[in-house]
C-alpha cells in the first residue's frame, strides 16, 4: 500500500488545479426553469472546449483516456474549487448512458451520442423505475411492442431526474409479451422530443421539481436504438449500475468533508438554549467526532474500492453497495445533527436551497438513502453478494 | 497510490492467518480459559519483530504489515501479551541487550492498563513476567516489575491475568519521549478490534445460514441479513481507514494522529456493535457459555479499555483544519 501520487498525477492535478481556479462560474446554478439545464450544458461544453471532459473515457470515444486515480483528482479539486456539482442535468449521460453505450452500443449509436454527450449538447435522463416497480426494478411494465422495424411504447416511468432537461432517456421496458422479472427486457435510446412522450414534474418536499413522472403514449422508437440485444435490457442495465454504486460517487465522498468542516464550525458558533456552545456538549461533540471519523474512512474506501478495481478490473460490485450506505447514512446523519444545533433557524424555508443550504440538505438526506438503491435494497446486495445468506426473495 | 493490499501483504496476511487459525483458534479457550505463556512460537516466525530493526534481530517492515498481522490475531481473539511484546520491543529499540530479550520473548513483558493516582494499578500478563511497560500519549516506559505485590484478581475475559498492586512498578528502566508508541499501539489494538469485529461477523453469518426457524434459514429474514451486512459495513469501512493511517505512519506523514483517532473511533464502534449483534442475532445460543460468541463480546470489552477510551480520540478530529480539507488526498511528499 502507498498514498503517494505519481509525478504525472501530481502535475495533473496542479493543472487541474490552475485551470479550475481561473474558471468556476462566479454564479449559483438557477433553481428552476430552462435556465437551470442551460447552466448545466454551459458549463459541461466549457470543460470539454478546455479538455477537461470525459477523463476516464476512452481515447477512441473523445473522452481523455486518463485512469481512475486522475478522474478522482479532478474531483478531488473540483470540491476544492466549489466547482458545479458534477451530479447535474449531465450526469446520466456522463455516468450511465454514455458508459453504456460504449460497453454495449453499436457503432451508429456511438457516432450519434458519445461525443454530444462529452460537449453537453444532449442530456440524458434515466427512465429505470416505475411508479409500482422502484427498489423491485424487475416487476417493471412499461411494454415495447415490435411492429416492423419499430418498437411501440406505452406505459410510464417515473423519478426521471431532469427529464425536463433531456434530449434522450436511457430506457429500458418489456419487450417479450409475457415476460417475467429480468427476462424479456431490452434498453433502448429514447428522443425525449419524440410524439408520444410527455412529461409531468413530482414536486418533492424540498419544494423542488427535479424529479418527473414519463408518459409513453404509443411511442415509435426505431428498432436501431436498442443498445444491446432485444430482450437483453437487463445485462445492459446491469453494466452501469454498481458502477453508479462505488465510484460514481466520489465527488459527493468529497464535498462530505466539507460540510463535516462546515458542521464543526457551526458547533463551535451557536449556543443551545442553555446557553453553552453546541460543541461543549458531550453528545453533539461525540457524534460529529465520529461523522468526520466515518467521512474520512470513506476517503480511505473511495481509494481501497479504487486499488481493487485496478486490481481485478471489472466494478466495485456489493462493495459499492457499501459505498452507497455509509455516503448515504453518513451525510444523512450530519445534517440531522446539524438541524439539531441550529435551532429555529432550521423552521426558516422558502424553497430556496441556495437561501436555506441546511434545511435543504436535511430533508435532501431521505432522497439520498432512497434514491439510486434504498438502503434497504443496498443491504440485501450485501447479504446476498458479500455475506452469501440464503435468500428469502 | 495503491491503498488495497499487493502480493507480498497478501502473502504476510495470508501466512498469519494460516498460523494463528491452526495455533489458537477459539476452540482453545474452551478447553483451557486462559491463555497460557506462548510467545515463543511468535518470536521464532519474526512476528515479535516484525518492524522491529534488524540489527537486533528484526524484520523492518512497516505499521502495514503489522496491522494486517493484528487484524489476524484479532480474528482469533488471540494472546494481547503479543501486542504488549511489540510495544516493549518498540520502546527498547535503542538498548539492543534488553531488545533482544523482549524480541526472542526470552522476557515476558506485563502491561500497565491502570496507572491513577487515586487508585491502585491494574496489569496483564503473566506472573512470570520481571518487566512491564506503560504507555501514554507523552512518552513510554519500560519497567521493573516487583513481582511480589501483585495480587491476581480475576477478569472477565478469562483468557486474560489480570493483576492488581499497590506499588509494583519498579525504577523506570528506559523512557522515551513523545508520541510514536502510544501511536503504534493505537494503531496495534484498533487492528485487533477490527478483526475481532470480523469474526463476529463471520461467526453470524454462518450460523444464519445453517440455522432454522418457522421453517427457514434464519439468514433468510431481513431481521436478521440487515444487521449482518451493517455489520459487514462497520468492518470494511473501519479496515479501509486502518489501511490508510497505518499507511500515513508508513510514510512518516504530518496527519498521522488524526488518522489513528478516526481508525480508533471507527474500529471501537465496530467491535462493540458487532459482538453485540453477533449475540442477539444467535438466539438462546448466543448467552451460553459452551459457544463462541460471548468470548468475542468480553474480548470486546478489554480492548476498548486498551490505551485510553475513544473520548481520547475526539479533540483532534474536531479541530477545523482548512489545509487539512483541501490537503485530503492532495498533493504529498516529495
Amino acid at each position: 500500500m502507498d498514498l503517494k501520487f505519481s509525478e504525472e498525477d501530481q502535475a495533473f492535478r496542479i493543472r487541474a488545479r490552475d485551470w479550475l481556479a481561473d474558471n468556476v462560474p462566479k454564479a449559483h446554478r438557477p433553481l428552476h426553469g430552462e435556465a437551470q439545464g442551460q447552466f448545466d450544458r454551459d458549463w459541461q461544453r466549457k470543460l470539454y472546449e478546455h479538455g477537461w471532459a470525459g477523463i476516464n473515457w476512452p481515447k477512441e470515444y473523445g473522452g481523455l483516456g486518463l485512469s481512475e486515480i486522475q478522474q478522482v483528482i479532478w474531483y478531488e479539486e473540483c470540491a476544492r474549487a466549489e466547482a458545479p456539482n458534477y451530479i447535474n442535468a449531465t450526469y446520466i449521460g456522463l455516468m450511465h448512458a454514455g458508459p453504456t453505450i460504449i460497453a454495449c452500443g453499436t457503432p451508429e449509436q456511438k457516432a450519434q451520442h458519445l461525443q454530444n454527450i462529452l460537449s453537453g449538447e444532449s442530456l440524458w435522463c434515466q427512465g429505470f423505475s416505475e411508479p409500482n416497480a422502484g427498489s423491485d426494478l424487475a416487476s417493471l411494465k412499461t411494454f415495447g411492442a415490435i411492429e416492423g422495424d419499430h418498437l411501440v411504447v406505452n406505459g410510464a416511468k417515473t423519478w426521471t431526474t431532469d427529464g425536463q432537461h433531456a434530449d434522450f432517456q436511457e430506457l429500458l421496458i418489456r419487450t417479450t409479451p409475457g415476460s417475467e422479472r429480468h427476462k424479456g427486457l431490452t434498453w433502448v435510446i429514447c428522443d425525449m422530443r419524440a410524439p408520444g412522450v410527455s412529461i409531468q414534474p413530482i414536486r418533492t418536499m424540498m419544494g423542488d421539481e427535479h424529479v418527473n413522472t414519463t408518459f409513453y403514449d404509443d411511442v415509435r422508437i426505431p428498432l436501431n436504438q436498442v443498445v444491446g440485444e432485444v430482450g437483453g435490457g437487463w445485462t445492459t442495465a446491469m453494466s452501469t449500475l454498481a458502477f453508479e454504486r462505488g465510484t460514481g460517487f466520489i465527488g459527493d465522498q468529497l464535498l462530505l468533508l466539507r460540510r463535516v468542516n462546515e458542521a464543526i464550525a457551526i458547533a463551535n458558533r451557536v449556543r443551545l438554549d442553555d446557553g453553552t456552545l453546541a460543541i461543549e456538549h458531550q453528545d453533539i461533540a461525540g457524534r460529529l467526532a465520529l461523522i468526520k471519523a466515518e467521512t474520512l474512512a470513506i476517503q480511505a474506501m473511495t481509494w481501497t474500492q479504487i486499488s481493487e478495481i485496478q486490481q481485478s478490473g471489472g466494478n466495485p460490485g456489493p462493495k459499492g453497495s457499501i459505498m452507497k450506505l455509509m455516503v448515504t447514512n453518513t451525510s444523512k446523519t450530519l445534517s440531522q445533527l446539524v438541524a439539531d444545533m441550529i435551532g429555529w433557524d432550521l423552521m426558516e424555508y422558502d424553497d430556496d436551497r441556495n437561501a436555506h443550504p441546511m434545511t435543504y440538505e436535511y430533508l435532501w438526506g431521505w432522497v439520498y438513502t432512497i434514491a439510486g438503491g434504498t438502503s434497504e435494497i443496498q443491504r440485501e446486495i450485501i447479504a446476498d453478494h458479500l455475506l452469501g445468506l440464503p435468500r428469502a426473495r | 497510490m495503491f491503498l488495497a493490499l499487493n502480493s507480498d501483504e497478501r502473502e504476510i496476511a495470508s501466512v498469519a492467518e494460516t498460523f494463528l487459525q491452526q495455533e489458537f483458534p477459539l476452540e482453545r479457550l474452551h478447553r483451557e480459559a486462559l491463555d497460557p505463556p506462548c510467545l515463543q512460537p511468535f518470536s521464532e516466525l519474526g512476528w515479535i519483530g516484525l518492524t522491529a530493526a534488524e540489527d537486533v534481530g528484526g524484520s523492518s517492515l512497516s505499521a502495514v504489515e503489522q496491522v494486517l498481522f493484528l487484524l489476524e490475531l484479532g480474528r482469533v481473539a488471540g494472546p494481547v501479551q503479543v501486542l504488549t511484546q511489540m510495544l516493549a520491543v518498540s520502546i527498547a529499540a535503542q538498548d539492543s541487550l534488553l531488545c533482544a530479550q523482549f524480541l526472542t520473548a526470552r522476557e515476558e513483558v506485563a502491561l500497565v492498563v491502570e496507572n491513577s493516582v487515586d487508585r491502585s494499578q491494574r496489569f496483564i500478563g503473566h506472573d512470570t513476567a520481571r518487566y512491564a511497560i506503560e504507555v501514554t500519549p507523552k512518552d513510554a516506559t519500560v519497567f521493573a516489575l516487583k513481582g511480589s505485590a501483585l495480587e491476581r484478581v480475576p477478569c472477565l475475559d478469562r483468557s486474560v491475568a489480570m493483576w492488581r498492586a499497590e506499588a509494583a512498578l519498579d525504577e523506570a528502566l528506559l523512557t522515551i519521549q513523545g508520541p510514536r508508541v502510544w501511536q503504534e499501539a493505537q494503531l496495534g489494538v484498533s487492528a485487533l478490534m477490527i478483526g475481532l469485529a470480523d469474526a463476529a461477523t463471520h461467526m453470524i453469518v454462518e450460523y444464519a445460514k445453517v440455522r432454522e426457524t418457522f421453517g427457514r434459514k434464519i439468514g433468510a429474514y431481513q431481521a436478521v441479513r440487515h444487521p449482518c451486512a451493517d455489520m459487514a459495513v462497520r468492518v470494511e469501512v473501519a479496515r479501509s481507514q486502518l489501511y490508510y493511517a497505518a499507511t500515513v505512519v508508513k510514510e512518516g506523514r504530518e496527519d498521522a494522529d488524526l488518522h489513528i483517532d478516526a481508525t480508533k473511533l471507527l474500529a471501537e464502534r465496530a467491535v462493540k456493535m458487532n459482538t453485540d449483534a453477533n449475540i442477539q442475532l444467535h438466539g438462546g445460543i448466543g448467552v451460553t457459555d459452551e459457544y463462541d460468541a460471548h468470548l468475542l463480546l468480553k474480548r470486546a470489552n478489554l480492548l476498548c479499555r486498551l490505551f485510553g477510551t475513544g473520548k481520547q480520540n475526539m479533540k483532534r478530529l474536531l479541530m477545523v483544519d482548512d489545509e487539512q480539507s483541501a490537503e485530503q488526498g492532495g498533493v504529498h511528499g516529495p
